[in-house]
């Protein structure tokens, strides 16, 4: 078994072990779900433009290194922004906001609590009214609560995960359950990639069709002067060195130091970011021609075919005009 | 800061990232509880299809 299918087999496993709080998320978002407006609403929606491109935002190192929110908020960009949850207070804390760029999106796809806390800040109530979120039908409901209290207009989606186990899978019957009343054409679906920086680049591609989508931020790895702490807890900081031995050839295939030759750098990926990071290129590869996608992220592990690579401050240059 | 690996600019290789096993100095419990403890547990995982055009999103589900 290769080290990503092991990956696979064990995220499966786990993923099950979540599955009660999932269903009871989604029992306790069901009645606003029925209220509230699907993610296709934005399709159509006349206040963008799918002709205009859209920017990823995700919280990798590379966004602060490079000043990247800075350099944006100093632009003239018209397109879209889609903001990763995880960075939402940053980015409306470095400028880049809605009143700035009208076509602001927020996206949220981990079910866990802990993401209540990205939208727990003044700056967001301040903001929240013209920025339009987009959340999976899993997400806890206090996450979506939250937002909702900072004026965040609410758009669902599903998240794709058991939806090959056939009528009885929980993503078809939730998909009949949101249908019997209101969303009767349904919600858009989405692969997640298991991260939200690939579902918002889905959500770039198959929801707000875009032709053209940057990354910033979305590295899928770590740099060589984070620590390990960082690094073996996959950004925890906490302690999750039993069994690994640093000095073992085991611990040079489950951290694997590469060299990005797009940005001339390298980054050391986990294991879970082998994961995401596999799964993320694949999915660029297997994009339809018409769309382009870009990483400006200056580092990380995102490059190859499909994949173009470009300084942040030339993408602004050469969309902004 | 703390610096991880010794820089080695002549490494201009890409390394192949899926044909490695974890070997046998780490045991599968633990290669498992690892992951799990590294933020695996209460995300969701790549979806698998075999209707590969799935895989990439339903517009209307």
């Amino acid at each position: 078994m290769t080290l990503q299918e092991s990956i696979e087999q064990i995220m499966k496993k786990k993923q099950y072990e979540s599955f009660d709080e999932w269903v009871c998320n989604f029992a306790l978002n069901l009645s606003n779900i029925w209220k509230e407006s699907s993610a296709n609403e934005l399709t159509n929606s006349t206040n963008f433009s799918k002709n205009l491109p859209a920017i990823v935002i995700g919280r990798g190192p590379s966004i602060n290194t490079h000043n990247h929110l800075k350099l944006l908020a100093e632009s003239d960009y018209k397109g879209n922004i889609i903001c990763c949850d995880g960075k939402l207070i940053d980015a409306l804390k470095a400028g880049v906001t809605p009143s700035k760029f009208p076509n602001f999106f927020v996206t949220t796809i981990d079910p866990i609590p802990e993401v209540e806390q990205h939208y727990d800040d003044q700056i967001v109530n301040d903001f929240g009214p013209k920025i339009k979120g987009i959340f999976t039908v899993l997400t806890n409901p206090n996450v979506v609560n939250r937002a909702r209290k900072a004026g965040i207009k609410i758009h669902w989606l599903h998240s794709l995960f058991d939806n090959n186990e056939g009528k009885k899978s929980f993503n078809q019957i939730s998909r009949l359950i949101v249908r019997a009343k209101n969303h009767t054409n349904g919600l858009p679906a989405i692969q997640t990639g298991g991260n939200v920086g690939t579902s918002s680049w889905f959500i770039g591609w198959k929801i707000l069709k875009c032709s053209t989508i940057a990354l910033i931020g979305i590295n899928h790895g770590w740099e060589e002067s984070d620590s390990w702490e960082t690094i073996l807890s996959h950004g925890h900081n906490y302690d999750v060195s039993k069994g690994i031995d640093r000095n073992s050839s085991t611990f040079e295939k489950l951290f694997k130091k590469i060299y990005n030759p797009d940005f001339n750098c390298t980054c050391i990926l986990d294991p879970l970011f082998q994961f995401y990071s596999m799964g993320f290129k694949e999915f660029i590869s297997r994009s339809p021609d018409w769309l382009t996608t870009i990483n400006a992220t200056e580092g990380g592990s995102i490059f190859g075919d499909r994949i173009q690579s470009m300084k942040f401050e030339i993408f602004l240059k050469k969309y902004t005009n | 800061m703390k610096t991880n690996f010794k820089k080695d600019d002549s490494d201009s290789s890409v390394t192949e990232l899926n044909n490695d096993q974890p070997k046998k100095d780490l045991t599968q419990e633990e290669f498992e509880e690892y992951i799990s403890k590294s933020g695996a547990k209460g995300s969701f995982m790549i979806y698998r299809s075999d209707k590969k055009d799935e895989e990439l999103g339903i517009d209307e589900f």
